[in-house]
């Protein structure tokens, strides 16, 4: 890590970043932040706008409007300042196929202003972290898996201990060996460094994340915990419940529990009726729901709580309209 | 132009382990070995005006065209379409320093060629010996000679570089750079053969064309003259050509 600087509230800022092309809105009216030693998930439908804004953040491209800062410094105004503090994997990860995995790190480090007698040190140390130090440091790029060449990626992204790491689909392509690999090197990254990744893989980004930032059509549509955007987006608390009983025995004893509960149909379980039941966000019901049930004298074989995960997350704040996200 | 030492001795390095360089040397002096023993033969059979060296170096405008686009051609274009010079532009490397880092090292390898040249007519005069090596070799048109390759190459190597950022075909940019070389030493050229000085209603083009002919400036370094113009032609043509080239990478989405 750098000497001492005085630290920033955010280590990323995008700020109504648009990007546009002709009338075509890639990206509109974006705003997030990401926080030093934060991992965020940055995640989206194809052509959302991610790989933009990513592109946008690192400097590769210009917004149309907007402002991107990354520790606290202009990527616009000051972009070779910006990128000093900053290290961007793009999503097809481009790497020259004629250089040696020792020899392409250590250029990357001396053009990252790696100070000239640490430059084997820190190749040597992100190559061991990257698994790569005894398998592929002598060998051409253009020979390796694409698991070894995003193993590559990721090192030349650590290689100058950037405050900030932006990562592209970075499991994109390989097997689950290696993305739990990849996954554990972000993992050890939190803390130290602000990371913002986009993928694909929901159950991935939902296991390595602090927060995610969703964007639909180029918009933000929510942003923040996954805790916190379930309770947002899927307020209402659902259970399954296996019985003996009929639809209409079962709906009157849970609207005995709650007036407001709403009783559906799922596909029968080994010849056992099954059925979703839905309580409202704060019914105290939820608590007590499969003992109203036994006393009502429903016979039960299950009764479990519905677990949310990131992707129906996801899918709740994709279908809705673009731009009811919150702001940071 | 941070960083342009460590890009430079990497363009460098990258130049002389490429197949590409290698073969474009050895049609380089494939090219200019058959003309300068075709100058050789014909000098012996005749007395001529040019020793067989400058005779050869008359020529200069072949290798020009069929062996600089090959070297500039893969420097932008191929790293455009590869998405290697978008990488390499995350770092805090300016694209003016990768610009002037790929250009100096064609440039060097473009001379290196003209210098292996050379080997030509020492060999030629070490197998012929005495007297008839000081016949077939003027040693001052040569360098002389050189110089003018070495002046005009560094405009010639920055119209293929220019060429190469523009598109992201390195066949197209070889195909654009042969077509703009070849519009820079004909214009000279053409320039000289026509009597523009005998046409009233092109008088105005006198002093220019005065400064473009490409073939009138080999001559001059090849016999010793030295004039300030052509050098400043081309130091200015090769700003401008890199300034360009410059704009281009950074404007590239």
């Amino acid at each position: 890590m750098p000497a001492a600087e005085p630290m920033p509230e955010a280590a990323v800022v995008a700020e109504r970043l648009t990007k546009r092309y002709g009338s075509l809105a890639a990206v509109e009216d974006l705003s997030f932040s990401v926080a030093p030693g934060e991992i965020v998930g940055f995640l989206g439908p194809n052509g959302a706008g991610k790989s933009t804004t990513m592109r946008i953040l690192s400097g590769t491209m210009a917004g149309t409007s907007g402002r991107a800062s990354i520790w606290g410094v202009s990527v616009a105004l000051d972009p070779a300042g910006a990128k000093r503090h900053m290290a961007y994997m793009p999503e097809n990860n481009p790497l020259p196929e004629d250089l040696r995995v020792e020899e392409y790190l250590t250029l990357r480090a001396r053009l990252k202003d790696v100070a000239a007698g640490r430059v084997s040190e820190r190749v040597q140390r992100v190559m061991e972290d990257c698994d790569l130090a005894r398998r592929a440091a002598g060998r051409l790029i253009g020979q390796l898996s694409k698991g070894f060449r995003q193993r590559v990626g990721i090192a030349d992204a650590l290689l100058a201990e950037p405050r900030v790491v932006i990562l592209d689909e970075p499991t994109i392509g390989l097997d689950p060996h290696q993305i739990l690999g990849i996954r554990e090197l972000i993992r050890s990254l939190r803390g130290k460094m602000a990371v913002l990744i986009s993928s694909h893989i929901l159950p991935e980004v939902e296991q390595v994340c602090d927060k995610v930032v969703i964007i639909n059509r180029g918009r933000l549509v929510a942003q923040g915990r996954p805790a916190d955007l379930r309770r947002e987006l899927l307020p209402e608390r659902a259970f399954t419940v296996v019985t003996r009983a009929d639809e209409t025995a079962l709906r009157a004893a849970c609207l005995g529990a709650d007036p407001a509960a709403v009783v559906s149909a799922l596909p029968a379980v080994d010849g056992w009726s099954a059925f979703r039941v839905a309580l409202p966000p704060d019914s105290p019901a939820a608590e007590t729901l499969a003992g109203a049930l036994v006393s009502a004298g429903i016979v039960l074989r299950e009764i479990s709580e519905e677990r949310y995960g990131l992707e129906d997350i996801f899918l709740a704040a994709t279908r809705r309209a673009p731009g009811e996200g919150r702001r940071p | 132009m941070r960083h342009f030492r460590t890009l430079l001795a990497h363009e460098l390095r990258s130049a002389a382990l490429s197949g590409n360089t290698w073969a474009a040397g050895g049609l380089f002096l494939a090219l200019m070995g058959g003309i300068h023993f075709f100058a050789l033969v014909d000098a012996s059979r005749a007395p001529n005006a040019r020793t067989p060296v400058e005779a050869t170096l008359w020529f200069f405008w072949l290798p020009l065209l069929c062996v600089l686009p090959l070297l500039t051609m893969r420097t932008f274009a191929e790293e455009r379409r590869s998405g290697t010079l978008a990488a390499l532009l995350t770092t805090p490397a300016s694209a003016a320093a990768v610009v002037w880092a790929k250009f100096l090292s064609v440039w060097v390898v473009w001379v290196t060629f003209w210098l292996a040249f050379t080997l030509f007519p020492l060999i030629a005069g070490h197998r012929l010996g005495g007297a008839a090596a000081g016949l077939l070799s003027d040693p001052a048109a040569l360098w002389g000679g050189l110089c003018f390759i070495a002046v005009s190459g560094l405009l010639h190597v920055a119209v293929g570089i220019l060429c190469s950022c523009v598109t992201r075909s390195a066949a197209l940019a070889a195909l654009l750079a042969f077509i703009s070389l070849l519009a820079i030493t004909a214009a000279g050229g053409a320039l000289e053969t026509l009597p523009i000085e005998s046409w009233e209603w092109l008088g105005w083009l006198r002093e220019p064309a005065a400064h473009l002919r490409t073939f009138g400036h080999l001559q001059d370094f090849a016999d010793g003259i030295l004039d300030s113009r052509p050098v400043i032609l081309y130091g200015t043509g090769t700003l401008l050509c890199l300034g360009l080239a410059v704009l281009a990478v950074e404007g590239q989405e």
